[in-house]
């Protein structure tokens, strides 16, 4: 694409040759916009990939929780006397038969006693005498997508048949955690958009610097004749390839932050976050950050020189 | 078609921002194909009267037209062309340090999008005709003033100017490369195209005594013709 940028001359490239009317790659501005760009891209590179994690976040608890709830039979009744295991398996037995032939259930299991266990081991021990000690028991529920029912009619329907069940949908704390991502989601687009109008307003000002610095030369075109278009075009490539070459080196720098910070993570036993892992989309948007950047720093180059030369006489 | 006037200057002030007046009420003409000398004495507002002559600066009163066309209400655009039609040698030459002799002369003709080849052809002879033909890869840092010079008048006259404005082109010249270029001057003249020339050397104007003399002194402009006592008007002045 930059041969045929170059060769066709839409970048403001003269034919045949490579060459700039203004001395504009000949001082020290142009790596210090070089290394803003290179700062501001490995930025956004992080702010991007944040974005990606909490939507993955977000999209691995709402699938794993959605439609599904649990019921828990206690051990104790509505005046927190302390049932037999006897009652509290007929009490579970009813509220399966119940739940089973609901119309909005699509699955329900009672969890088995060997993962009550599990769960409780670390309080109470390996051996665990089941027969002997009350235990509540808990039945997973998953509902048919698309169809409509109201959880509190359905839980008022669990009293009825055992005053002590207790209908989890897992609503209340998923919404608060949903709405925390969401806030974190947004954050990271707000912090990537903020980088690309740093970007902007950096590659606007050391445009404008540039005309300044070489006002003498850019007078001298203008008084040749030269159109609007002819000395943007310059100015526009210089910012064109500036960026582009900034913006690979932070994007790959970036991108290598990430993989650093996977490897660190894989090192951890985080069970809560989402495999670090990039869909294509993702990838492809990293791929395509560099020229996304050169271009708008072109045309944001393209629009301070317009500006400016329109002051000229 | 052909112009009627080239220039023509009527009334014409101008100002700096709230400043006075650097030119007032100027009044000349020159016809198409016509060679003048513009002189003055230092701070008569030379400086000012060219930037007008070569769009560095728009009227800020008066009618001002070239090629027949009222500068003042002309658009950025047309302005473009008009300036595509002149040729300028700027007193400090003005010359871009970073690209080399060949580059710089041909600057002019890449802005009008001439083809390459034809550029090549044209600067290398140019260059051989100023003297420089050897030095087409230097850069002008390197070279000294009158080679400098040199360049400077190349690069206004490779488009063939239909108006030629130079200031002071013969200053860090010796008198046969001055004398030769003011040949060019007079051969771009012959051809058609209009020459003002403004100028502070006295020998050099005296051996083409036979063109138009422009006096500014004052911010006023006097037309002097070779008929007038000339030499008595110019040595007042100074």
């Amino acid at each position: 694409m930059l041969k045929f940028a170059k060769n066709t001359g839409i970048l403001g490239v003269s034919h045949d040759r490579q060459r700039y009317d203004l001395p504009l790659d000949k001082d020290g501005g142009s790596l210090f916009l070089k290394i803003l760009i290179i700062l501001m891209t490995f930025l956004a590179v992080l702010a991007l990939s944040g974005s990606y994690v909490l939507s993955a976040m977000k999209e691995r608890w709402s699938s794993g929780l959605e439609n599904k709830a649990s019921i828990e039979i206690s051990a104790q009744d509505a005046e927190g006397n302390i049932l037999t295991p006897e009652e509290i398996n007929n009490a579970t037995d009813n509220i399966f038969h119940f739940v089973k032939s609901h119309p909005a259930v699509e699955t329900v299991t009672i969890m088995q006693d060997e993962d009550i266990a599990a769960l409780i081991s670390p309080w109470i021990g390996d051996n665990i005498a089941f027969d002997q000690i009350p235990m509540p028991n808990i039945l997973t529920v998953s509902f048919k997508k698309n169809v409509e029912f109201d959880t509190t009619i359905f839980e008022g329907r669990l009293k009825i048949i055992a005053p002590q069940a207790r209908l989890d949908t897992h609503e209340s704390w998923l919404k608060d955690v949903l709405r925390f991502t969401n806030a974190l989601k947004f954050a990271a687009i707000l912090i990537t958009t903020i980088i690309g109008l740093i970007t902007i307003i950096s590659i606007a000002g050391a445009v404008k610097t540039r005309m300044e610095v070489y006002h003498e030369e850019l007078e001298l075109l203008h008084l040749m004749g030269a159109a609007d278009n002819y000395i943007a075009k310059q100015l526009q490539r210089y910012i064109f390839f500036s960026s582009l070459q900034g913006a690979a080196i932070g994007t790959f720098t970036g991108v290598v932050m990430l993989l650093i910070i996977k490897l660190a993570i894989g090192q951890m036993d985080m069970g809560l976050l989402p495999d670090f892992s990039l869909t294509l989309t993702q990838i492809l948007s990293f791929v395509l950050l560099p020229v996304f950047i050169a271009f708008l720093g072109a045309l944001t180059a393209r629009h301070t020189v317009l500006r400016v030369l329109r002051q000229m006489p | 078609m052909g112009v009627t006037d080239m220039i023509k200057f009527e009334h014409v002030g101008l100002r700096y921002g709230v400043g006075p007046e650097v030119l007032s009420n100027v009044n000349f003409t020159l016809e198409p194909g016509s060679f003048h000398f513009l002189s003055g004495p230092s701070g008569a507002g030379k400086t000012s009267l060219m930037s007008l002559l070569y769009l560095g600066q728009r009227p800020t009163r008066g009618l001002m037209t070239m090629f027949d066309q009222d500068i003042g209400s002309m658009s950025r655009e047309e302005l473009k062309e008009i300036r595509q039609r002149i040729g300028v040698v700027f007193q400090d030459f003005r010359l871009l340090n970073h690209m080399s002799a060949f580059d710089n002369i041909a600057l002019p003709l890449r802005i009008n999008g001439t083809p390459e080849k034809e550029i090549k052809d044209n600067v290398i002879e140019l260059m051989e005709w100023v003297g420089l033909g050897d030095h087409q890869h230097m850069l002008p840092n390197t070279m000294s003033g009158g080679q400098q010079q040199r360049i400077a008048v190349a690069r206004a006259v490779i488009t063939r100017p239909r108006l030629l404005l130079a200031d002071e082109p013969t200053g860090n010249l010796d008198d046969e490369i001055g004398l030769r270029l003011m040949n060019l001057f007079d051969q771009l003249n012959r051809m058609g195209t209009t020459v003002l020339i403004a100028s502070h050397n006295q020998p050099l104007m005296e051996k083409f005594k036979q063109h138009k003399r422009l006096i500014l002194d004052k911010g006023h402009v006097e037309l002097l013709t070779p008929k007038k006592s000339v030499k008595d008007k110019i040595r007042g002045a100074f």
